[in-house]
């Protein structure tokens, strides 16, 4: 299966730069360099990138989340073994990605979990994530992307400020299980959103079929951080209090990235929310629900985001100004923005 | 809840069954669990299929394929949730569907979860909530051309849980109903299947209904569910880690032999869970702060996520490895589906 499943992601590489596609994203074009065309997309402008593109995007930001996660579990960068990484069996990445300008790794500490149950589930999740680097890496090969300066540290407190998290300019998500977690809720949902806007990007059922499957991996991951999230503070007053901040401002940027038409027809705006229980109707009068899932409250449906929504996302608001597009995206986690080919999303 | 405890405690010495790859292997073919469902169940007559073929699907077929599925889900957590199930408005035929009767349910012990929590109540409506979303979407999206829902056997749980090995046929049959424990088992069923359902159907929509947001929309209920299963997962983690030790939550046992059952239903990819080439992943009980949990079910190379084809889908819903079975399981009159007869 593993074997089959490179090979489906070779086949994406390998294959001629695919056909315009039909984007109705004046943003994403933008972000692919201005290599504008509309032959193929009379009401819209579409954008001429490959899959090879597509799959660095994502590459970038399986770095960001398998960083975390390694540092987080075992403090360690994803490239560097030590006896936690080690004993844990997680990958030690090698770093073979040479596109763009490689950058260091910078913050980021091992958790002093108090917990069997958050810890087991932060070397599970940096152990996944780190496969999924390494997947990327060697799907892309010499096209891939080299990882590029990331800030684990103070990114965080800039996020939590700017989110209204409570003391937010010390958070750091490495004190507790409970920080942990608020840090891991930062980037898991993200990662589904994203994801799911690449995966209609891909059209063959192949190539899909592996983009559907880290989505169901990545989407496994934030109902896993959502659940423990809620358990932990199961009446709102801390933590769970917290994803709402972040969920609000997920989606500020997110709509502020959303320069065209949205990625899909069921977005809604906002396209993110927090752990604040909501009211159904499933019998005759109105009850009280959690909101594990994050979709939109009519047709339960996850969101999607272009990768300027994500990118104004992961840079703090470093991909538009002025309603337009700024590329590179520069902030946050990627104080040097993202790597990427020459038509590629940054 | 206790009573499940015994009863797996007791199935221990069964657990050959689902163990061992050969032996897997060698029970697959002639695995096929019979529904003890009252009503329309009690005969089914299977469809045989001389020759195969593998049907051209439309996007209407595809979605309707789901939608038998998410009728299914939806009854299941809102028994659960309210204890009653799909309004009448939710399961009707389309104007110009080919499949005109209304099903009915075969409730067995459906109701509402007995001795929850609030909190525990909470995220079984949101469940409920959102799976009856995905009914209604669907019926909208497939407008004129939506099938009915089919009959469906809530009552079924109990000899899939004597095939799994989670109790014994002389035992009281397995109710998912009767504690919340028992509901994350009966959920953890359909969890991850819906996850590799749906990731196997999204690349047999048409570029056309790619185009139309078709494929956007089932990725993004395929994120959902996988939301759903990651949350049963955890819940049933998180409740042995808490609980010291499997044979102290046997619950977690449990969702294992029914993984095992799914792997062996898993027609033309039955091997054992958590083991080369295998479509399931096993959960774990993580023994202190250094080992990795088993929360998602993915490849262990490369962590994605597994895809499951309609018919290895419907082999599992039915209950039955069998070649040409029409009808069974939780469907037993089948699925409104052009995939409602299994293959090879």
């Amino acid at each position: 299966m593993a074997n089959q499943e490179t090979q489906f992601l070779d086949d994406v590489i390998v294959k001629s730069r695919r056909k315009m596609l039909s984007l109705g994203l004046s943003s994403l074009a933008g972000a692919a360099g201005g290599a504008l065309t509309g032959a193929l997309a009379p009401a819209a402008q579409a954008a001429t990138f490959t899959d090879a593109d597509i799959l660095n995007f994502a590459l970038n930001l399986e770095y960001l989340e398998a960083n975390f996660y390694y540092l987080a579990a075992f403090g360690t960068t994803i490239d560097v073994a030590n006896a936690m990484s080690t004993a844990a069996g997680a990958l030690t990445i090698k770093l073979t990605g040479t596109v763009g300008t490689p950058g260091t790794v910078t913050g980021g500490s091992m958790v002093p979990f108090s917990t069997t149950e958050v810890a087991s589930y932060a070397i599970e999740t940096a152990i996944e994530e780190g496969k999924h680097v390494n997947l990327l890496l060697g799907a892309l090969k010499t096209a891939a992307v080299a990882q590029p300066a990331i800030n684990l540290g103070t990114s965080f407190q800039t996020l939590a400020t700017a989110a209204g998290v409570p003391n937010g300019s010390t958070f750091s998500p490495y004190t507790s299980d409970q920080t942990f977690l608020v840090g891991a809720y930062v980037f898991e949902d993200v990662g589904v959103t994203a994801y799911h806007g690449a995966a209609s990007l891909l059209t063959t059922p192949s190539n899909l079929t592996v983009a559907a499957g880290i989505l169901a991996v990545e989407a496994y991951h934030a109902g896993l951080i959502r659940t423990t999230i809620n358990d932990l503070d199961p009446t709102g007053a801390t933590i769970a209090a917290y994803t709402n901040n972040i969920s609000t401002l997920r989606a500020t940027l997110s709509q502020a990235g959303l320069l065209g038409a949205a990625p899909s027809p069921f977005d809604t705006n906002p396209d993110d929310f927090g752990l604040a229980d909501f009211q159904v109707t499933l019998g005759a009068s109105a009850t009280t629900s959690t909101r594990i899932t994050d979709a939109d409250g009519t047709n339960a449906i996850a969101f999607a985001r272009n990768t300027t929504q994500v990118l104004n996302i992961v840079t703090g608001g470093g991909a538009v100004g002025g309603g337009k597009v700024v590329s590179p995206a520069v902030g946050v986690f990627f104080p040097a923005g993202l790597n990427a080919g020459p038509n590629g999303f940054r | 809840m206790e009573k499940l405890k015994e009863l797996v405690d007791r199935a221990v010495s069964r657990r050959k069954f689902v163990v061992g790859a050969g032996a897997v292997a060698g029970a697959t073919a002639a695995l096929t669990i019979t529904g003890c469902g009252g009503g329309s169940s009690s005969n089914p007559t299977p469809t045989p299929t001389p020759t195969p073929v593998t049907p051209t699907p439309t996007d209407n077929d595809v979605l309707n394929y789901a939608l038998n599925l998410e009728y299914l889900e939806a009854q299941y957590y809102l028994y659960a949730a309210t204890g009653a199930g799909l309004a009448a408005a939710d399961i009707s035929a389309g104007a110009s569907s080919s499949f005109t009767k209304v099903g009915t349910v075969t409730t067995g012990n459906a109701a509402m979860v007995s001795g929850t929590t609030p909190a525990q109540q909470q995220i079984i409506n949101e469940i409920a909530f959102e799976e009856r979303a995905h009914v209604r979407f669907l019926r909208t999206a497939l407008g004129a051309n939506a099938v009915p829902m089919p009959d469906i056997d809530l009552s079924f749980f109990g000899p899939l849980a004597v095939a799994a090995g989670i109790t014994t046929a002389s035992a009281p049959a397995f109710n998912p109903f009767a504690s919340f424990d028992d509901f994350l088992v009966g959920a953890f069923i359909f969890e991850d299947v819906g996850v590799t359902a749906y990731s196997g159907a999204a690349g047999l929509i048409s570029a056309a209904g790619v185009a139309a947001g078709l494929l956007t929309a089932a990725s993004g209920i395929l994120a959902v569910e996988a939301y759903h299963a990651g949350y049963v997962r955890t819940a049933l983690t998180g409740r042995a880690i808490a609980a010291g030790s499997t044979a102290a939550y046997p619950y977690l046992p449990a969702a294992n032999k029914v993984e095992a059952l799914r792997a062996m239903l898993t027609v033309g990819d039955t091997a054992a869970p958590s083991t080369s080439g295998s479509v399931e992943t096993l959960l774990t009980l993580p023994a202190n702060i250094t080992t990795p949990s088993a929360i998602v079910a993915a490849d262990p190379t490369n962590a994605v996520g597994f895809a499951r084809t309609p018919n290895q889908v419907h082999h599992i819903v039915y209950g039955s490895a069998t070649v040409g079975v029409g009808s069974g399981g939780f469907f037993p009159s089948g699925t409104n589906s052009i995939f409602a007869t299994t293959t090879a």
